[in-house]
């Protein structure tokens, strides 16, 4: 065996060589036998004639021998290849259409897959993460919904020191962190991590040391560990960074290590700049830390299960240990039920070993729609180029027929155009690949916001390069396939008669091409349609009545907790920032609430009426905001009656509220709400004081534009229960918001220098919260308008083809008197039936599989009639025009010309 | 009457080149005078064709090639047995002995 191939490769290396020397061999046996024969007496010539006779064709010979040699094989792939390119190269511009076209697709195909491969398939960059599970909390009141993940610190603490089946367990936590010291604020992502967190996903340091449970006890001392890529960006990768200090949220870090590179955090789509112990928190808290609180979730916990230990076992131990651990963290101030649900509750790992990720339970479903489009796409270039090749067949008909006649097989011939097609193919993969690169970086800077950046590790690992590869060589069979088994079957006397253009096989011989078209045009209008509902949703989306003015507002957020600024004088400085805001040139006016319209904030409640028939349960949820005097005036949200706040709404005044039309509907349908009152669900121990409703707001979307109308109620921001350190300032400007900054800067630096100010637009702020349906809408659009593109082009080739087919008959046609208008017909009929076989087929389909879609719509039904009614019309009105250019050219057809050609 | 000639049947070429050169190296020319001498003239073989059969026996590594120099002073492929084509030999000659009896067998009973 080892041999046979040594031999072959021998014979292939050398195989000038081995020529020669196959040729000297049968010429000395030709020779010596010319001899033979002369010795008998024959004449030379004679002689010869018998030895030629005797031996056989030289050249012929010399083919068998080289099969026998085996080197055939291996040669006739590259000589394949080279006829391939010489023949690719002799049509620059097809081939540059098809590899072009391909290259969409396949870049396509692999970006898409790419996304997904990050966010939903790859293994954590850490020690063996198939031993890491997530511990999550199942409530047995709600068994079907996914358990929680997130802890307060007494039960992660009190579940750290009661198991004994993980060999390494921590927590962590998310949070952002202001690096200025006053001013523009300058953001880091930081992450809590509990002492094991490092050393138990294996990390090890780039520099100096990591976080270990020494650093992580009460009242540690402030220390941080920096990422590798913030150590690069932030510190130019200077060793002197370790043992230096940061400024976190105005306290000082001592920076102890940097962490490796390659590891950014378990959650795939976020990545952490600084990482500091868990008991950091009471640095930022004060006395009421976090660390103590019961009723404060922001943890998450994860471990790695010992060895020995399996996934059953851990389950049940989880079981066996939750009583004991939630009795140890109950809430104190709870209400007796709710503190009986949460001893009810029991720990469950989830297997983390891809990470947790918000991503993905955002972004599953539009990936998986887009991966859908993007193949949809594929195919349709694929049948562009089949038809393609199926024409260029027809073309070399004659070189085929006489490749034949002389004696070559079928197979051969079929392995020949094969190996073309896999050349393109190989060549859109190739350039398939770069498109992807750039495609996908777009795609993760599309779905980042101002307020979340998206960062995802898009290094193509095996996976992706598979999948390109994959694609790439099923792609070039898919084209080539039916081309070179159609166009080998070629009857060699009609072929060198020259004649094979009158026949009626020309027409049969374009029924494939009518498929292609045919099936071209009903995946287009799948994807018109797909594109057209997102559009539409997304249009909807972006002109519904929100009941606020999202243009020209800049929303200034300022954090005096962080400025230091004691509690007690804080309201004081928010009213002086908020009056000088107002006062700035270009600011029509300037307001301060607590939340801002579609941010990622909620704040809600139960409340209480005395009304008889008063909502209960979720019903009776209210979401409020504490707003300044002006805020309506500043949002443009009309008061539909009663009085808007002012100053004598004092923290001491009776308490009064604002409420939205569907507050005011759900608890008093009498239409009587003004000067009526109600209560806020309290507190456990603190007073519910009665709150008269004194205005009466248009409805606004409070956390999303997609929600019904949320009841609402504003409260002045003086009545605040409890003080709220950050507050945010809206200014309705004059001219463009981001041209305030400055001079808003400068406003509060007037006041206070330490304050870190956050600046956005709503506009941004609104855009922000439609990411997935912008994604959508123009991604769809993108790759229905490529699929358009495609399938004209297909349409325009395939008759393009035909007519230049038929063009002899079409003389005839006209020699014979047929008017001009017939021949017109004629073709016009052909992309008639052809269009309509499509867009029958494509409804069908597209009625069967836009149902997925019905969740990511606004506004319409998936079997939406005004988008199936225009997208097929668009794609109708496109495909007659792409078929009558060609049939214009076969009415303009010269009938002796044509006939002469014949 | 001239002598009827028998076209070879398949497969079998290999086994005569291997017997051939079971004597001693030969060129292809020498190899195709001794079958059709020792035949006596009753085998029909294309000279041509056994050029494609040597090669193809080089390949599996029963017979290896050498240049020398012939017995009119040119030069000339000489192949030789190797080990593993004497084996070769032996298990062909031994299923054609096979063969053929049984073939007579059919033939004088049947």
């Amino acid at each position: 065996m080892f041999s046979d191939l040594f031999y072959r490769l021998r014979a292939f290396l050398r195989r000038e060589a081995m020529e020669s020397e196959a040729d000297a061999e049968l010429r000395f046996h030709f020779e010596r036998q010319v001899e033979k024969h002369l010795k008998t007496g024959m004449t030379r010539e004679e002689a010869v004639r018998r030895a030629r006779i005797e031996f056989g064709g030289h050249e012929q010979l010399k083919e068998e021998i080289r099969d026998a040699r085996g080197v055939n094989l291996v040669e006739t792939l590259f000589q394949d290849i080279r006829y391939g390119l010489r023949i690719l190269a002799r049509t620059p511009v097809i081939s540059c259409v098809a590899v072009l076209s391909l290259a969409l697709g396949i870049g396509a195909n692999t970006a898409i897959f790419s996304l997904i491969d990050t966010v939903m398939l790859r293994m954590l960059p850490v020690q063996k993460p198939e031993e890491l599970t997530q511990v999550r909390m199942r409530d047995p009141r709600s068994p079907n919904e996914e358990p929680e993940g997130t802890f307060t610190n007494p039960l992660w603490e009190a579940l750290r020191d009661r198991q004994d089946f993980y060999s390494g367990i921590f927590a962590w936590s998310w949070a952002q962190f202001d690096l200025s010291q006053g001013g523009a604020v300058h953001d880091a992502k930081g992450m809590f991590t509990s002492g094991d967190y490092f050393s138990t996903l294996g990390i090890r340091p780039a520099a100096g040391r990591l976080l270990t449970a020494d650093d992580d006890k009460r009242g540690c001392p402030a220390v941080a560990v920096l990422s590798y890529g913030f150590w690069q960006e932030h510190f130019g990768g200077a060793p002197s960074a370790v043992g230096g200090t940061l400024s976190l949220d105005n306290h000082t870090f001592g920076v102890i290590g940097v962490s490796a590179p390659g590891f950014f955090g378990l959650d795939v789509g976020n990545k952490f700049d600084v990482a500091i112990p868990v008991c950091a928190a009471q640095i930022f808290d004060g006395p009421r830390t976090r660390l103590d609180r019961r009723s404060w979730w922001w943890l998450n916990v994860a471990g790695r299960t010992k060895p020995g230990v399996g996934a059953e076992e851990l389950k049940t131990r989880l079981g066996v240990v939750s009583p004991q651990i939630f009795a140890a963290a109950l809430p104190a101030d709870w209400e007796a039920k709710d503190q009986q649900g949460f001893l009810r509750r029991t720990f469950e790992p989830s297997p983390v070993a891809t990470g947790t990720s918000y991503l993905r339970k955002q972004f599953r479903q539009p990936l998986h729609v887009l991966m859908g489009v993007v193949g949809l796409v594929l195919l349709i270039a694929c049948a562009n180029i089949a038809s393609l090749m199926l024409a260029r067949a027809s073309a070399r008909h004659r070189e085929i027929a006489v490749r034949k006649a002389l004696g070559a097989s079928r197979a051969r011939l079929i392995r020949q155009l094969l190996t073309e097609c896999v050349l393109l193919s190989t060549a859109g993969a190739l350039l398939g690949f770069f498109f992807a690169r750039w495609g996908s970086s777009l795609l993760v800077r599309y779905i980042s916001t101002g307020d979340n950046k998206v960062f995802l590790d898009l290094s193509f690992d095996w996976r992706v390069l598979s999948f390109t590869a994959g694609i790439g060589v099923f792609t070039g069979l898919l084209f080539g396939v039916l081309p070179a088994f159609r166009s080998t079957r070629v009857s060699l006397t009609s072929a060198m008669k020259g004649s094979q253009a009158v026949d009626a096989e020309s027409r049969t011989k374009f029924r494939p091409g009518k498929w292609i078209v045919a099936s071209q045009v009903a995946l287009s209008l799948v994807l018109l349609v797909a594109s057209g509902l997102f559009l539409r949703s997304l249009v909807k989306l972006v002109t519904l009545d929100v009941g606020f003015d999202r243009n020209n507002v800049l929303i200034v957020r300022a954090n005096l907790h962080n400025a230091k600024v004691p509690p007690e004088q804080q309201p004081a400085m928010f009213d002086e920032i908020e009056s000088r805001l107002h006062a700035l040139p270009g600011v029509v006016s300037a307001s301060r609430s607590v939340m801002t319209p579609v941010s990622n904030y909620i704040w809600n409640n139960f409340l209480d009426v005395d009304t008889p028939n008063a909502p209960t349960g979720d019903a009776a949820l209210a979401f409020f905001n504490f707003i300044s005097p002006r805020y309506l005036e500043t949002v443009r949200t009309p008061l539909l009656a009663g009085r808007n706040f002012n100053d004598g709404d004092s923290k001491t005044a009776q308490r009064v509220a604002v409420v939205n039309e569907t507050l005011a509907r759900r608890f008093f349908p009498n239409g009587d709400a003004l000067g009526k009152y109600f209560r806020v669900h309290p507190d456990p121990g603190k007073p519910a004081l009665p709150i008269q409703i004194v205005g009466l707001a248009k409805d606004a979307k409070y956390a999303s534009l997609r929600e019904e109308a949320h009841a609402t109620a504003y409260f002045p921001i003086a009545q605040m229960p409890e003080d709220a350190e950050e507050q945010v300032f809206e200014l309705r400007t004059s001219a463009r918001p981001s041209a305030l900054i400055s001079s808003v800067q400068e406003a509060v630096a007037g006041v206070s220098k330490a304050v870190p100010l956050e600046f956005h637009t709503l506009a941004e702020q609104v855009d922000d919260s439609l990411v997935q349906e912008r994604l959508l809408a123009t991604l769809s659009t993108f790759f229905g308008g490529l699929a358009l593109v495609l399938a004209m082009i297909g349409l325009y080739g395939a008759l393009s083809y035909l007519v230049s087919q038929r063009q002899p008959e079409f003389g005839i046609r006209m020699a014979l008197g047929a008017p001009r208008g017939s021949i017109l017909r004629l073709v016009m009929r052909d992309v008639a039936v052809v269009l309509a076989g499509g867009l029958a087929a494509g409804t069908c389909l597209a009625m069967a599989t836009v149902g997925v879609l019905q969740k990511m719509l606004f506004g319409l039904a998936p079997h939406d009639t005004f988008t199936f009614v225009a997208a097929t019309s668009v794609l109708a009105a496109v495909a007659i025009l792409a078929g009558y250019l060609p049939a214009r050219r076969a009415m303009r057809i010269d009938p002796m010309a044509a006939l002469r050609y014949e | 009457m001239a002598q009827r000639r028998i076209e070879l049947p398949q497969g079998t070429l290999d086994l005569l080149i291997l017997r051939t050169l079971a004597l001693e190296p030969q060129h292809g020319w020498a190899i195709s005078e001794r079958m059709q001498q020792i035949s006596s003239d009753v085998l029909l073989v294309q000279q041509g064709s056994l050029y494609p059969a040597l090669h193809r026996l080089e390949r599996r590594g029963w017979i290896k090639a050498k240049w020398g120099t012939s017995e009119n002073n040119r030069r000339a492929k000489y192949y030789q047995l190797t080990k593993t084509g004497r084996k070769q030999l032996e298990l062909e000659k031994d299923s054609w002995h096979k063969l053929t009896a049984a073939i007579a067998q059919i033939l004088e009973t049947a």
